[in-house]
């Protein structure tokens, strides 16, 4: 089952690929061709994703394990699914690079992708938006429609490898293709004049950004080695806890942190490696404390220098991560974008054609906070608690400010819709470093919502498009009159956008805005965040309603007519009918029930939250006790969940979960992953 | 004892011819097409010849790897001529790129000159190979300077205008120039340690480093580093580049970007004892500051190049400022290699490795970019500035795809060569040790190494603009463009390229393997504290 899903997964990564290549080779000499080939693959597509979904959902258990580290269910090439016992290993055998000369222990870059509860949706939403995006390309595309769907699809197929990748080098690799399609995309086909200026300026943007992403991706990778123990040199991952510590110091024994051993690449296991790392420094320094209060007045200068040492190593390491998490936020609030990275952006969305906007701002911006979610959070966990909502925090909300006034002063629609789009990504940022249970699982949500909110959005415009070849709103009036059908649309997804109650955003903004209340952030950047957030979604519900008194309501007011015959009258066309009515139902669907998804999402952000909860207790025991977590339901499990043995919960002050004995009389046993 | 008669020195020595024989045949068959000269000045005589002679080349090489392992032998580092894993590695490269400049060279030599033309070359490509092998510094120069003087008859035979003859007087003139500067470091290094013999040389600095290092020493290579930095292109030895590029004929263009850098390379390698000796026991450690002198030239001539590319109209001009950049990016290898001292050893990249992978990966991409330049080069229709490019995907698309992929993998792009070179060379440079002295400001250069590649992805990327966003300026020619082996060696190139972007571990493995020394991977097996 694991290997048929396992290809499933391949089979939606690479078949957009299989579909350039073929309208590459073709070479359609009519658009329509192309189009109809377009069409029906990405349709396909669509269906190959509900397999998948349909799929996971029926094989994998909910998995309430507390476990630390991410756990991809479908693995292609994993060695267990390989074989008859079916035995899940989350790993893969895949090497593409490997980074010593003597190959056992050796830090390999691997082919690791696999579906979790935070990338399923995603992998769905970006399947769902292709689809949606050559339907509303329709008319628009012309001139060379064969190379302009396969660069589409190119792009389809690396957003979807960079979120499915496990391997922060593959992340890497995804996330920087994207900008090869995206280039020709606004370059050849972007509809204003200034196409090749804004392709190079949003290219080179970019890549400046990712550049030091990949410098703190090394960084990360290379501060976090597999830690080994000292005497067996083999994998060490018992985590120290106070409890643990306090009873080696009354038994009189000395605590040895692990060695650094091979450095990995793999996302979960550098997760578990980070807190490793970051536990044993800080255990180390409270430890040494104890030592020196106990010491002798003889061993007392011994004591002194361990002591020092240990803080020593401990400032080293958070002074160390702070760049690196500089260094990683760079690139990834520049693809969202945050202000003031998003200098770009305006022209970048302005330029690009229509169907292509929609994708960059439904697809393409997940890709930076899906960066956040999946690397910087969990690989950084001390410092998202630490700068998170200050520095990132901060620019979201003057972000959600800045943006919603933008937007209020355009004129042109599309860039109304790009700025509206910029404020609602602020939002997801703050929620995001809010780094409760609640607010990642809001801001997973949004990023969801606010693909089909700002990408129906999109769409809508192409409707207007299509028919004036403008969208200058001054030109507009009365729409409600000429196009009852699309205004009902209209007004659904505006809505939808504001975050109206039993409408998608609502539910996500709502969890969001919960996630800032959370007691341990500092106050003023908790509470005084979510009121700017707050106030960010009055603006919008400002901005918005203008938007739609201005289009909709009114007398009759319409650009002159297009007399070249390609434009199409009349309301909502069956094409264009398909994405507004799915998007729109999406909305009301997930707005009502959005229990569903938040499943799909809770282990993940669970683990997560487990990992920051950690990382709050280090830096100030004393401030928050944390909260007990909820007893397990019993669930049903299956024989492979079973199999796997689980990591103990975290309770500080609790039992202890793992007594350090002393060294070297009785070695620790070596860990079995 | 009397040292004539030392069986062990006359072993080495009588050995030695089995270690150069592809570098003799690539010779012989030099000579023997300027023989053939005489009776017949047919083309395809001289190419054959020049072809069966890489090949060859390539037989005899594959012999020698595949037989006898001659580095082991103790005695062989008394020989002029060491046969290392490394040299081993660079020869196939070598030989894979004379192949290459073979086939983009047919259009520029014509009817006369191809037997003068591919002598020359085939003793650049022999010469290039003994810089690699070399032990010794008068074998040293005088390989060195069999790149350079075919290399003066090879700019200056087609050159049939005045800048051409320029861009060969200022690249004599300054190639004496720097080659009196190397001989005249290297006098120092003989008359400190009294050899000439590079593993001797090597040994006596380190042994003499019991009482604080020499400033002589020191002196001495910081004149060969400068004479070396001539064929390297560093900051500030790089000024004849732009020049020389613009003015000379291309195929030799092609050649003098690449083959000088290889052996420029493996030069300095060598001489910093990086070939021979494990990395924690370096002639020239940290206190010398030496390794600090190769920051400032990477970190210079990243810069440069990279910011007067960007200034650039001429093709060939931008792609001389471009291959600075590249060196510089080169040298960062260097910067990690001579960052370690005693009891630390390079864990996961050592620098050099990233080198070796990174000088295959630059001839890929570079000689993709010249052989597309040739081919669109013709009599009426000259292809000089990036203007000339525009909408080259619409009337050359599969010129174009070849540029498109040299370039991607310029920027250092994923899926192409050049991204597992810059990736290897960050990866080993934010590793290397803190704890000797230079603190921090190896992962500082690490983030200006980065900033830099995005500088010249402003320049690749107007290319790439000009190339696939513009229309063309010139109405389609009708004209086939002649001779088409120039496009097949560029589409051979970009293929690697690719190839190399899916697969790095192909070339990656080797050249780790032939960096790799045995004493460092002993301190590897025990973790290392960490840093």
């Amino acid at each position: 089952m694991n290997f048929i899903l396992g290809s499933l997964l391949l089979t939606v990564l690479f078949a957009p690929l299989l579909a350039a290549a073929c309208l590459a080779i073709l070479r359609p000499a009519k658009a329509g061709t192309a189009r109809t080939i377009a069409v029906w693959t990405s349709a396909f597509h669509v269906l190959l994703t509900v397999a998948l979904f349909v799929l996971y959902s029926g094989h994998v258990n909910q998995d309430n394990s507390l476990s630390l580290g991410f756990q991809p269910k479908v693995v292609p090439g994993d060695p267990g699914s390989m074989s008859d016992s079916d035995v899940i290993t989350y790993k893969t055998n895949w090497t593409l690079l490997s980074l010593s000369p003597d190959g056992v222990s050796a830090p390999t870059v691997q082919f690791f992708v696999g579906l979790d509860g935070l990338n399923l949706l995603l992998i769905g939403l970006t399947s769902l938006m292709f689809f949606f995006a050559v339907l509303v390309s329709w008319g628009t595309i012309t001139e060379r429609a064969a190379p302009f769907y396969a660069w589409l699809f190119v792009l389809q197929s690396c957003v979807n490898g960079a979120f499915a990748s496990f391997d922060i080098i593959l992340f890497y690799v995804f996330f920087e293709l994207t900008l090869i399609p995206s280039f020709f995309l606004i370059g050849q086909w972007g509809t204003g004049g200034a196409r090749r200026d804004a392709a190079k300026k949003f290219v080179l943007y970019t890549l400046l950004g990712s550049l030091l992403t990949l410098i703190g991706i090394i960084g990360i990778v290379l501060t976090n080695p597999i830690p080994v123990h000292p005497t067996t040199n083999k994998p060490f991952y018992f985590e120290p806890t106070p409890r643990a510590m306090t009873t080696v110091e009354n038994e009189g024994n000395t605590y040895v942190n692990g060695k650094t051993g091979p450095i990995t690449f793999s996302i979960p296991i550098l997760m578990k490696n980070v807190s490793m790392w970051d536990s044993m420094e800080y255990y180390s320094v409270g430890h040494a404390e104890n030592r020196l209060a106990r010491a002798t007045p003889a061993g007392r200068a011994t004591a002194e220098s361990e002591l020092a040492t240990a803080q020593q190593n401990l400032a080293q390491r958070r002074s160390m991560q702070f760049w690196i998490f500089l260094a990683l936020m760079a690139g990834f609030a520049v693809k969202i974008p945050i202000v003031p990275f998003h200098t770009w952006l305006p022209s970048a969305y302005g330029e690009a054609p229509i169907a292509v906007t929609m994708i960059f701002s439904a697809i393409l911006a997940k890709l930076g906070t899906f960066g956040i979610i999946r690397i910087v959070i969990p690989l950084l966990p001390e410092m998202c608690v630490l700068y998170g909502l200050p520095l990132f925090g901060t620019l979201g909300a003057i972000g959600i400010v800045y943006a919603a006034f933008c937007a209020y002063a355009q004129r042109d629609l599309k860039m109304l819709a790009a700025y509206s789009s910029v404020s609602h990504l602020g939002f997801l940022v703050i929620g995001l470093f809010s780094l409760s249970r609640e607010g990642l699982s809001g801001a997973a949500l949004h990023m969801v919502n606010h693909g089909l909110t700002a990408g129906a959005l999109f769409a809508l415009l192409a409707f207007l498009s299509r028919r004036y070849r403008t969208l200058d709103a001054t030109q507009y009036s009365g729409m409600w009159a000429k196009y009852p059908r699309f205004s009902f649309y209209f007004l659904i997804i505006a809505l939808a956008s504001v975050g109206l109650p039993g409408l998608c955003n609502f539910v996500s903004e709502m969890l969001m805005l919960a996630g800032l209340f959370d007691p341990r952030n500092v106050v003023i950047f908790g509470r005084g965040l979510a009121i700017v957030a707050a106030v960010g979604v009055f603006l919008a519900s400002w901005y918005t309603f203008t938007m739609i008194r201005r289009v909709l309501f009114g007398p009759v007011v319409e650009p002159p007519a297009l007399n070249d015959g390609a434009a199409i009258t009349g309301d909502v066309h069956a094409r264009e009918v398909i994405p507004l009515m799915a998007m729109s139902a999406l909305c009301i669907g997930i707005g009502l029930f959005p229990q569903p998804l938040l499943d799909v999402l809770q282990t993940d952000t669970r683990r997560l939250a487990g990992i920051v909860d950690r990382a709050r207790y280090r830096l100030d025991p004393q401030a928050i006790p944390i909260p007990e977590p909820a007893p397990e339901r019993p669930v049903r499990r299956g024989p492979v969940e079973n199999a796997l043995r689980e990591e103990a919960p975290f309770q500080p002050g609790g039992v202890p979960n793992v007594v350090i004995p002393p060294q070297p009389k009785n070695p620790l046993p070596s860990n079995p992953k | 004892m009397n040292p004539l008669k030392d069986q062990l020195t006359i072993d080495a020595l009588t050995s030695l011819f089995e270690l150069v024989l592809p570098e003799i045949a690539l010779v012989g068959a030099a000579c023997l097409s300027l023989l053939a000269c005489v009776v017949s000045s047919r083309p395809f005589l001289h190419y054959l010849i020049t072809i069966l002679a890489i090949v060859g080349a390539g037989v005899l090489a594959f012999l020698e790897d595949t037989t006898g392992n001659a580095y082991i032998r103790e005695t062989a580092f008394r020989a002029p001529i060491l046969a290392t894993p490394a040299a081993a590695f660079a020869r196939w490269l070598i030989l894979g790129v004379g192949f290459l400049i073979v086939l983009i060279s047919r259009r520029e030599t014509g009817k006369q000159l191809s037997s003068e033309y591919l002598s020359c070359l085939l003793v650049a490509l022999a010469g290039t190979s003994l810089v690699t092998r070399a032990n010794d510094l008068v074998m040293l120069y005088l390989a060195l300077e069999m790149i350079s003087i075919p290399t003066y008859v090879l700019l200056y035979l087609p050159s049939r205008n005045q800048q051409g003859q320029e861009s060969a007087i200022k690249y004599f003139l300054l190639s004496i120039l720097s080659s009196a500067i190397l001989l005249f470091g290297l006098s120092y290094l003989y008359g400190l340690t009294g050899t000439t013999n590079l593993t001797a040389i090597s040994a006596t600095l380190v042994a003499g480093q019991e009482g604080g290092h020499s400033p002589l020493a020191t002196l001495a290579v910081v004149f060969a580093i400068a004479g070396i930095g001539f064929r390297i292109t560093a900051v500030p030895f790089h000024y004849y580049a732009p020049d020389v590029y613009q003015g000379g004929p291309t195929a030799v263009i092609a050649q003098l970007a690449i083959l000088p850098k290889i052996a420029g390379f493996f030069a300095l390698a060598n001489l910093l004892g990086i070939i021979q000796r494990p990395y924690s026991d370096l002639p020239f450690p940290v206190a010398t500051q030496i390794p600090l002198m190769l920051w400032v030239l990477a970190a210079a001539t990243m810069t440069f190049g990279n910011t007067l590319a960007l200034l650039q109209d001429n093709l060939k001009r931008m792609l001389a400022y471009s291959g600075i950049a590249h060196s510089g990016y080169m040298l960062l290898g260097l910067v990690t290699a001579t960052a370690f001292t005693t009891g630390q050893a390079p864990r996961y990249a050592n620098g050099w490795d990233a080198i070796l992978y990174y000088l295959v990966a630059y001839s890929l991409m570079s000689l993709a970019v010249f052989a597309v330049l040739i081919y669109l080069n013709s009599e009426d229709e000259s292809t000089e500035s990036v203007d000339d490019l525009a909408g080259l995907h619409r009337t050359h698309p599969v010129s174009a795809a070849v540029l498109l992929i040299a370039l991607l993998s310029m920027i250092g792009m994923p899926l192409t060569a050049g991204f597992a070179g810059k990736l290897g060379l960050f990866i080993g440079l934010y590793d290397a040790p803190t704890s000797n002295g230079m603190g921090q400001s190896y992962k500082t250069l690490t983030v200006f190494a980065a900033i830099n590649a995005a500088i010249g992805a402003v320049v690749y990327l107007r290319v790439l603009g000009a190339i696939f966003l513009r229309s063309p300026l010139r109405p389609e020619s009708s004209q086939t463009r002649g001779n088409r082996l120039p496009l097949l060696a560029a589409i051979l190139c970009s293929v690697g390229t690719i190839v190399l972007g899916f697969y790095p571990q192909l070339v990656w493995h080797r050249g780790q393997k032939a960096s790799t020394h045995p004493a460092d991977r002993m301190v590897n097996t025990q973790v290392p504290a960490p840093r």
